[in-house]
C-alpha cells in the first residue's frame, strides 16, 4: 500500500510558525516507508490567482497555465492533503486563498459539470487538515478563515468529518511555536492518527 | 470643501457584477457633489506580504511597490468603498493580497505607536465594503467582514457599512437585481452627503 500525502505550506515566510506546525504533522508520516509525502511551499508554487473568468464552468480545464497544471493532478492523486496558513489579518493568507480560489476548476466539475473529482471507489478514502498559527490571542481569529477552508476541501471531495484542524494562537515572532506548550504533541498525535485513519479506510 | 471618495476595486473580473455596483455606490457619491476615483487592483503591481515583520522595527515596509502608495492615497480619502466579489467564501486573493501589506499600519498603531486616529477622524471617514456572491446563502458574506475590519481600522475609517447582493447566479447579474444598484447609489449619495455636512459644519 502506498499511501500519498500532499502537503501546502501556505505562508510568505519560510519555516516560520504554521509550516512548523506542518512539519511536526508531516514528521510520523515521513517516517513510515509506505508513505510518500510531498511538501509544497506556495512561495515557490507559481500559482496565479483565479481570473473569474467563469471560463472552467464550460472547459472543464482552467485556461491559465501555470503550476496548477501540476497540482492539479497531484490533489486528485493524494490520500491526504494538508494545508498551512498563518492568519493575517483576521483571515487566511492571500497566497493560500490564491490556490483555494484555483480550486474553482474543482468546483465547476463538481456542482457545474456533474461530474466526478475522484473516482467514486476513492470518494470517502480522502483526508484533509488545516494547519494554522496567528498572533493574536483572540480564540475566534480562526472563524474568517474556516469557510474558505472548508470550500477548497469540499470541491475536492473531503467532506467536513473527514478535516482536521488545528489552529494555535498567540505565536507571533518565528519560532514562537516552539514554545507553545501542546503544539508538537498536538500535531504529531494528528500526523499519527490520520495515518492510521486513512490506512484503515484504504484497506477496506 | 469637497469629500473625496475612493474606490478600490478588487475583482479580478473587470466590469462584472461587483464593480458594477461599486460603480453605481461611486455615482451616487458624484451626485451629491463628491470627487471620486477609482483603483482597480488588477492594475496594480504588488506582491503578497512576505511575513517578514521588518515593518514592526519602524513602521515603515521594505517591499516597494504599488502597495503603499495605494494605502496612503486610501488615507487621504475622506470615504474609501472597497470591493471584492466572494471568491470561496472570502474575499479573493487579490483584495487579500492587498490587505494583508497594511501589516505596516498595524505595526504603526500597536508595535512602533506612531499612528493614532482620534474619535473625531474615525467619524469624519468612512469605510465601506461591497460586495456581490454567486450563491444564495445569507452567510456567504461572514468570513470576508474581519478582514475588512482590519484594514478599515488599520487604515483610520470608521467601518461604516456593507453593501452586498449574493444570489447573483440565479439573479444572472447584478443588472437583473431588484434594488441592488439603486440601493447602492442611494447609499453613496447619503454617505458623501453626510460627511459634506460634517465638514461645513
Amino acid at each position: 500500500m502506498t499511501i500519498k500525502v500532499l502537503a501546502f505550506a501556505g505562508s510568505p515566510r519560510r519555516h516560520g510558525n504554521s509550516e512548523t506546525l506542518l512539519d511536526w504533522v508531516l514528521a510520523p508520516m515521513a517516517m513510515d516507508p509506505e508513505v510518500t509525502v510531498q511538501k509544497v511551499p506556495l512561495t515557490e508554487a507559481n500559482i496565479n490567482i483565479c481570473r473569474g473568468c467563469n471560463a472552467c464552468e464550460k472547459l472543464n480545464r482552467c485556461v491559465q497555465r501555470d503550476g496548477m497544471d501540476t497540482y492539479h493532478d497531484k490533489i486528485i492523486d493524494a490520500d491526504i492533503i494538508l494545508l498551512s496558513s498563518p492568519i493575517f489579518c483576521m483571515g487566511i493568507a492571500a497566497l493560500p486563498k490564491a490556490l483555494i480560489d484555483r480550486m474553482q476548476v474543482f468546483r465547476s466539475r463538481k456542482y457545474v459539470l456533474k461530474l466526478p473529482v475522484v473516482p467514486p471507489e476513492r470518494k470517502g478514502k480522502r483526508l484533509g487538515a488545516f494547519l494554522s498559527t496567528a498572533g493574536q490571542d483572540w480564540p475566534h481569529v480562526f472563524d474568517a478563515a474556516i469557510p474558505s477552508v472548508k470550500c477548497f476541501y469540499h470541491v475536492i471531495d473531503i467532506k467536513d468529518a473527514d478535516i482536521s484542524y488545528l489552529m494555535i494562537n498567540n505565536v507571533d515572532e518565528k519560532g514562537a511555536i516552539e514554545r507553545h506548550p501542546t503544539a508538537k504533541t498536538d500535531a504529531e498525535k494528528l500526523g499519527k492518527s490520520m495515518l492510521a485513519e486513512i490506512r484503515k479506510r484504504l484497506a477496506a | 470643501m469637497t469629500i473625496t471618495v475612493l474606490g478600490i476595486s478588487g475583482s479580478p473580473h473587470r466590469h462584472g457584477n461587483t464593480e458594477t455596483l461599486l460603480d453605481s455606490f461611486l455615482d451616487g457619491a458624484k451626485a451629491a457633489g463628491a470627487a471620486v476615483e477609482k483603483v482597480v487592483l488588477k492594475d496594480l503591481d504588488y506582491s503578497a506580504c512576505h511575513g517578514c515583520n521588518a515593518c514592526h522595527r519602524d513602521g515603515n515596509c521594505i517591499v516597494k511597490d504599488d502597495a503603499v502608495p495605494l494605502f496612503e492615497k486610501m488615507m487621504a480619502a475622506d470615504i474609501v468603498a472597497v470591493a471584492s466579489p466572494i471568491y470561496s467564501m472570502g474575499i479573493t486573493a487579490q483584495l487579500k493580497g492587498f490587505i494583508d501589506r497594511g501589516q505596516y499600519l498595524w505595526a504603526r498603531r500597536f508595535v512602533t505607536k506612531t499612528l493614532e486616529f482620534s474619535p473625531e477622524h474615525l467619524a469624519r471617514h468612512k469605510g465601506i465594503f461591497i460586495s456581490t456572491a454567486g450563491q444564495n446563502w445569507d452567510h456567504v458574506f461572514d468570513g470576508a467582514y474581519p478582514s475588512l475590519t482590519a484594514l478599515f481600522h488599520d487604515a483610520g475609517f470608521d467601518y461604516y457599512d456593507n453593501i452586498v447582493a449574493n444570489n447573483m447566479d440565479e439573479y444572472k447579474g447584478i443588472k437583473n437585481h431588484p434594488s441592488a444598484l439603486k440601493e447602492a447609489f442611494d447609499r453613496g449619495k447619503k454617505v458623501a452627503i453626510l460627511l459634506k455636512d460634517m465638514k461645513t459644519e
